[in-house]
């Protein structure tokens, strides 16, 4: 299946719509078998670079190709053959069950023995026992989950993913995640655009960051949520907050990245090896603070903490 | 070649299976289709119902002669005996067009071989009905001198018929009024369906796929149209068995009726690749109907409402469907062009919205 060359490969590319510039002088590649993750705030690019991959926008500077060949070409029709794709919008008939949109799928892509198919692709998705469903009565988990089957049906070796957990509620984020690193264990190449850091930790095996429509790094999630180290809230008064943040950093020695005062207090972002837990008990030794909360940077902080650096 | 075969095949199915589902929009497309048919045989009554009251103060041998030209001598009359009281009352609050009083004294007067005068009040709201009142009541009058054996009458009409039998306003109107429901229906079906498309954002999806987009899509056009066809089945139905026109050259009727379920779903599919929307597409294809339905030679032969209006109605579709469809009923040739041209310019007219639908199609998916 594979030929040694990238799956998706961006060299230098541009585009714009209209006046305005979405991707500046993008540059990434994407392994055979992982899962790679766009991760960007809303609008910074990460739809149209997908756009890009599926042919979708044809007008742009720069060489993008995906599964070795180059786009556009005149190879269209083949490359889409071996790309599933899953857009922002779930597109699905609301009138037609799930068996029914799979079904036409099935014939946009010219599928032999479709039922059969069919049936694979719901089973691995657990919607076996919703296919003669309604898809307008469906939840949106559900419907995700149909568009992630749909994607499936012509066996691409490439998924595209806009947003894989949009509008879904927790049990089926995580059941998501757990359709995507099972499609990874089959050995397709998984792209997915994504705003949330913790999806990206969960499923990504790379991340490529992008703002503005620039790259700022490709990494591992792990080794970038690390870089950002993790945050410790402290709930205390305004008046004391400035104070607790300079006395911290003389304290911890190296060990803080940066400080944040907040409506309810303040943010200690810390740096990997200083411990939160010692942080947070020695800092309720000494000041008055009604509680604290230890978490992963978000994706915001993650862009300050690149932005830092940059 | 069996890709594309096998993607049409999936658009039908799939535009068949969800016009299935969508039981009030079918239920609906039929109520309009035979609306139509009905609203157009109103057109006929209007004009020819108008009431008008005699006032018979003679109630001589005379008088009743004068009623019966009266009555004979225009269509659009409706005829009522009132007293003159009621008669004036009546036409004061705009219940009657107009009122006719016969004086008494007038069978003396026209035995003794004197001028008698009638009076004729008219509410003249309207010209049109006015200008009719003014136009019958000298023929009436006519008529009368020629019935009574009054002296003086010296021209008689000798009229030729140039077709064998006589046919009435509202048998022709309805024929035609399946032109029009034929735009409106297949018009608004087919336009749902591909606005539907970009409402919903499958657009994409029929776009990342390996096969021309346009073959799904003339899968569900095609899905459409069929069930447009069985609609306007139902309202050709009506036409035949309520109103009881026997069409006189069926297959030519049956050729008519699929060419213009093509010509007009291909026409609705344009303005939804258009528009992207079905609503503003439906509202369109309401706001097209009538105009083009009026300047097609739905009302009478287009010829005769002068050059300027017979050169613009060659425009639309629905002028040379008419024209077929007059044809296949009644015999009647309304267009100066003969029947296999006006087949011929349907058939351009559907490979022109083909070609046209395609190109809109293909410039709009690259605008999503």
């Amino acid at each position: 299946m594979t030929d040694g060359l990238p799956a998706v490969s961006f060299n230098d590319v541009s585009c714009r719509i209209g006046s305005r510039k979405i991707l500046e002088h993008l540059n990434f590649q994407t392994g055979r078998g992982i899962i790679h993750g766009i991760l960007g705030l809303n609008g910074a690019g990460k739809t149209t670079l997908l756009s890009l991959v599926l042919g979708l926008r044809r007008s742009y500077e720069g060489f993008v190709s995906v599964l070795g060949e180059t786009l556009p070409g005149r190879n269209a029709m083949r490359i889409r053959r071996r790309i599933g794709a899953v857009l922002q919008e779930t597109a699905l008939y609301e009138e037609l069950t799930a068996y029914e949109n799979l079904l036409f799928s099935a014939s946009l892509y010219g599928i032999n023995n479709p039922k059969s198919r069919i049936s694979e692709v719901l089973e691995i998705l657990g919607l076996d026992n919703r296919s003669g469903d309604i898809v307008k009565t469906l939840s949106g988990g559900m419907r995700r989950r149909i568009t992630i089957a749909r994607a499936l049906l012509h066996r691409p070796e490439l998924l595209v993913i806009d947003e894989p957990t949009l509008g879904v509620d927790a049990d089926a984020r995580h059941a998501i995640w757990a359709h995507l690193r099972y499609l990874r264990k089959e050995g397709i190449t998984v792209l997915a655009a994504t705003n949330y850091i913790d999806e990206a930790q969960a499923i990504c095996d790379t991340v490529s960051v992008i703002k503005s429509g620039s790259l700022i790094i490709t990494e591992n999630p792990g080794k970038l949520i690390g870089r950002a180290g993790c945050c410790v809230d402290l709930e205390c008064s305004p008046g004391i907050s400035g104070h607790i943040a300079s006395e911290i950093q003389k304290s911890f020695n190296g060990g803080i990245n940066r400080t944040e005062i907040t409506s309810s207090g303040l943010s200690v972002f810390i740096k990997e090896g200083t411990k939160p837990e010692k942080l947070a008990m020695d800092i309720m030794k000494n000041y008055t603070v009604s509680g604290f909360r230890i978490r992963p940077p978000d994706i915001s902080e993650i862009f300050s903490m690149l932005e830092d650096r940059v | 070649m069996k890709q594309i075969a096998i993607a049409v095949i999936g658009g039908f199915r799939a535009e068949s299976v969800q016009m299935r589902r969508s039981k009030l929009l079918l239920f609906l497309a039929t109520v309009q289709s035979v609306i139509f048919i009905f609203l157009v045989s109103i057109f006929g009554l209007t004009g020819s119902r108008a009431p008008i009251a005699i006032v018979d103060e003679d109630r001589g041998f005379y008088s009743a002669i004068f009623t019966d030209s009266l009555n004979n001598a225009h269509h659009s009359f409706s005829l009522k005996f009132m007293e003159k009281e009621k008669a004036l009352d009546a036409v004061k609050h705009g219940d009657l067009v107009s009122v006719i009083k016969i004086p008494a004294g007038f069978s003396s007067g026209i035995e003794a071989g004197r001028n008698v005068f009638i009076d004729v009040m008219v509410d003249n709201i309207d010209v049109d009905m006015t200008e009719d009142i003014q136009r019958a009541v000298p023929s009436a009058i006519v008529n009368f001198a020629r019935k009574a054996g009054l002296p003086g009458i010296r021209v008689k009409v000798n009229e030729t018929d140039m077709i064998g039998h006589d046919t009435g306003f509202i048998p022709y109107l309805v024929v035609s009024a399946l032109a029009l429901a034929a735009f409106v229906v297949s018009g608004i079906l087919s336009a749902a369906a591909l606005s539907h498309e970009f409402e919903s954002g499958t657009i994409k999806l029929l776009e990342i796929a390996p096969v021309n987009p346009l073959a799904p899509i003339s899968g569900r056009i095609a899905a459409s149209a069929l069930y447009s066809l069985a609609v306007l089945l139902i309202s050709l139905s009506v036409v035949i068995f309520f109103y009881g026109i026997i069409p006189l050259h069926p297959l030519e009727l049956a050729a008519a009726v699929v060419m213009c379920v093509i010509i007009f779903s291909c026409a609705g599919a344009l303005l939804g690749a258009f528009l992207k929307r079905t609503l503003p597409a439906a509202s369109l294809v309401f706001g097209l109907a009538l105009p083009l339905y009026i300047d097609s030679g739905a009302m009478e032969p287009e010829r005769f409402d002068g050059n300027a209006i017979w050169a613009i109605a060659h425009l639309s579709p629905l002028y040379y469907a008419v024209g077929i469809l007059e044809h296949a009923f009644h015999g009647f040739q309304v267009t100066p062009e003969p029947v296999f041209i006006n087949f011929i310019a349907l058939f351009i007219w559907a490979a022109v919205l083909l070609i046209f639908t395609a190109g809109v199609l293909k410039a709009r998916m690259a605008s999503c």
